[in-house]
């Protein structure tokens, strides 16, 4: 290769379109074979694996929730018995919350973010790599496991004293403590990357009033990650030197606390809610102005919202222990936090509202899914308000109706704008539209589906059907709603198979889609679709809130960034004013290995302490191969 | 298939059943296998023998199997062994930390000294708990003294501690106080 090399320092101004491409290419692409699929650090194809993975848990995540409706379907089924039932509602929450609902935001935004906001590749872009390798290797823990008649059996948010060494025995909770701390690892260093690529590598120009709202989400959702997520590792750590080293944290009787574990949880736990949900408003926000062919109503009071959601999110997390007997005070602040979060969110609902009116809204199939999160979330949010209030919460508590609150929001506030976000960026990352008409299949299915499967579930609950049962006595009367229910959900199901379905075949029969199928305004169709291992050939310079509304034709660009290495563009944190050219980490093998290292040395010490003493020794080697200097400087002013 | 592949499947399988076999939970035993478990040859002398057929034939789960030993401590606890060998060190009844066993150290010896009772002082406890219940106990009571720690051994309780957790160490003679 280096008989060919171009000269030193070789820069973007000296170089035409066609040898710019060339030469761009030839420094950023991924080297073909298993050594360059596994060493990649394009921001792009990790963030594709990162969905595919989050959308193959989801798929798994749902035949468990089938498998429960079918045993819930009759009283007294046999289908499943207690020990299994335990483990699958077990596993199918862990699945969804920490392997499929926050991994597939954050793996959306190491997708789209570079491309927002006009770069060429994530922050970090090693730490990347190995992020996605731990996060991988979290999902196969506990679905090996689960397997091997090992998965955890405690619930998702694994109580203590029932997940504490006494009660629960064998290795089962050990496995759901080991792999938080896997996809906490991992959702940690995709929140970095995020911050750091948002406030230091926008384009030019791109102050913060310009930032496109899904990034803006994407920010306050990575700072949420950072001060939320050490609270549950320190529980799950705690949980897991109690029972293997008989620690005494959770112990009444040497000293610790029952209580501490649900704080510790639910201070992550709720913040974990706006860590999937944050995201979701931010993908509405970006599409609606596509569909509604006008700016957004309300840039600066939606980002308001967007900030106040995540500081609020710290606030309300003991409204899931209003039932441990918590002093009276207590309780009413966190009822009156817990209303208080309707507030930004009413915000935003009235500002895309306004959008939607004062627009000419078209009915693609990412809009219909905006307008079933409508039409799903507000009843959420609505139930929401109702078990914020103590008498309320204390009547339905762990029934149902809870069950009914937390899928309205949580699928309804999130998934169905994921499923709209896919439609409308699929054609982004894969280069061809998915079907219109299935869509619409897919849009009518899924909020159908979901309102009679979940709906009824607020009336079981009311008539005391308590959560986590595996079965019921004929005399409760539940059985007829039950089977309704269990009905529903296969209507549910067709629709995210057909949903699936449209996604394999559009990748191969969808028509070409283009730079911007969508006419939308945002950076990230500027560029080919998909688009190429540099993202950009040159750093595109902005000048309003929709770059490609406003100058339609032609793109300002930015030169002088090197071409024979991997180099770009470092602005200021407010203004975005250019400050340096830093260069961008070539391809490593050691991500990989260090991953190895670390997920090798995390799955010992399930079996004995030791395993940390020991596993330092090669993942300290591998950390230190991996950030061994090069020699050359990393940026220039 | 390789060799290599083929050796892969058979070690996979192999942790598959080894971990099913730990982390099983049966929950409720159907009552004739409950009733054969009660069937113990015993010697005459009420010491030793042979464990009824059953119990090698449902693959001894009351020694190696997670949930069955922390089932046994929990009957420990609630059937108060407590009460008299304290946390396994022994008190106005003999210590069972120590390997030294009046009776025998087998399970069939234990599975009878809970079921019959023995002279000066262990009431039977036949009529209390049932077989499969006795067995669990048992197990627990033989994995509490062992010298080498098994992997499906129960961690600590919580309550004061008088000793390092089953998991934690090889059970040791608590030290004179």
């Amino acid at each position: 290769m280096s008989d060919e090399r171009p000269p030193h320092d070789l820069r973007d101004t000296m170089l035409a379109e066609a040898s710019l491409a060339h030469g761009l290419t030839r420094t950023w692409r991924t080297p073909a074979g298993l050594l360059g699929a596994l060493s990649t650090v394009d921001h792009k194809i990790i963030g594709r694996r990162y969905i595919a993975t989050a959308f193959v848990f989801l798929a798994l995540g749902g035949i468990l929730g089938l498998l429960m409706r079918w045993q819930l379907a009759r009283p007294e089924a046999r289908v499943i018995g207690p020990d299994l039932y335990n483990q699958i509602f077990t596993v199918h929450g862990t699945n969804m919350m920490f392997l499929f609902a926050v991994p597939v935001m954050e793996a959306f935004a190491v997708y789209l973010v570079p491309l927002m906001v006009g770069t060429r590749n994530i922050a970090f872009p090693r730490l990347n790599a190995f992020s996605y390798w731990v996060y991988l290797a979290g999902g196969i823990l506990l679905w090996v496991a689960f397997i091997l008649d090992t998965g955890p059996d405690v619930g998702w948010f694994a109580y203590v004293p029932l997940s504490g060494p006494q009660y629960a025995a064998g290795k089962r909770a050990d496995i759901w403590a080991q792999m938080i701390t896997f996809t906490e690892i991992s959702a940690l260093a995709v929140a970095v990357e995020i911050v750091v690529t948002v406030l230091k590598q926008r384009a030019p120009g791109m102050s913060l009033n310009r930032v496109p709202l899904f990034v803006w989400s994407m920010l306050v959702t990575s700072f949420v990650i950072i001060l939320a997520m050490p609270a549950v590792m320190v529980a799950s750590t705690a949980l897991i030197l109690d029972r293997l080293v008989g620690t005494h944290f959770f112990n009444p009787a040497e000293g610790g606390d029952v209580l501490l574990w649900q704080h510790l949880f639910w201070f992550f736990g709720h913040p974990e809610v706006y860590i999937i949900f944050i995201p979701a408003v931010g993908m509405i926000s970006s599409m609606l102005p596509t569909f509604c062919r006008r700016p957004i109503f309300g840039y600066l009071p939606l980002v308001l919202a967007v900030v106040g959601t995540g500081i609020l999110a710290f606030g309300l997390w003991v409204h899931h222990m209003f039932t441990t007997g918590l002093p009276r005070m207590g309780e009413s602040f966190f009822t009156a936090s817990s209303m208080a979060i309707a507030v930004p969110n009413g915000i935003q609902i009235f500002c895309w509202l306004a959008t939607i009116w004062y627009g000419r809204p078209v009915l693609k199939t990412p809009m219909l899914m905006i307008l079933a999160f409508f039409f799903t979330f507000i009843p959420g949010g609505l139930t929401g308000v109702m078990v914020a209030s103590v008498p309320l919460d204390t009547q339905v508590h762990d029934t149902y109706f809870v069950v009914a609150h937390f899928h309205y929001v949580l699928v309804g506030g999130a998934v169905f704008p994921l499923i709209g976000a896919v439609y409308y960026w699929y054609p982004k990352f894969v280069g061809r539209m998915m079907s219109e008409r299935i869509g619409r299949w897919v849009a009518g299915l899924l909020l159908v589906g979901f309102n009679l499967t979940f709906f009824p579930m607020h009336i079981l609950g009311l008539q005391g059907m308590t959560r986590r049962i595996y079965a019921y006595p004929e005399e409760m009367g539940w059985g007829g709603m039950n089977l309704f229910v269990s009905l529903s959900a296969v209507v549910l199901a067709a629709g995210f198979l057909l949903f699936f379905i449209d996604v394999f075949r559009a990748a191969r029969h969808g028509p070409e889609a283009g730079e911007n199928p969508w006419g939308a305004a945002t950076l990230e169709w500027a560029t080919a679709s998909p688009p190429p291992p540099y993202n950009f050939a040159r750093i595109p310079v902005v000048r309003s809130a929709n770059p490609l509304w406003d100058s339609p034709d032609s793109l300002p660009v930015a030169t002088g960034l090197r071409v024979d290495r991997r180099e770009l563009l470092v602005t200021s944190v407010t203004e975005a004013r250019p400050e340096a050219r830093e260069a961008s980490p070539s391809d490593s093998i050691w991500p990989l290995i260090a991953a190895i290292c670390t997920c090798s040395m995390l799955l010992a010490s399930i079996f004995t302490p030791w395993a940390v003493v020991w596993g330092m020794i090669p993942v300290a080697a591998a950390l230190t191969a991996w950030f061994w200097p090069k020699g050359s400087p990393e940026e220039e002013a | 298939m390789t060799a290599k592949a083929r050796a892969a499947t058979l070690i996979l399988l192999a942790l598959t059943l080894a971990a099913c076999k730990r982390e099983e939970r049966a929950t409720r035993l159907d009552p004739p296998v409950a009733e054969a478990l009660d069937k113990v040859a015993v010697l005459p002398v009420g010491i030793g023998g042979r464990p009824p057929e059953v119990y090698p034939a449902l693959g001894s789960p009351y020694r190696s199997n997670a949930y069955q030993l922390s089932q046994g401590k929990r009957l420990y606890e609630w059937f108060n062994c407590r009460g008299c060998h304290a946390d396994g060190g022994g008190n106005t009844g003999p210590a069972l930390l120590d390997g030294w066993w009046r009776y025998g150290p087998d399970a069939v010896s234990i599975f009878v000294s809970i079921r019959d009772g023995r002279p000066n002082g262990m009431p039977a406890f036949r009529d209390r708990l049932t077989t499969e219940q006795i067995w669990q106990l048992t197990g627990y009571i033989q994995s509490m003294g062992a010298t080498a720690i098994s992997v499906a051994a129960p961690s600590r309780s919580d309550r004061m501690q008088s000793r390092p957790a089953e998991n934690r160490a090889p059970a040791t003679f608590p030290a004179p106080r």
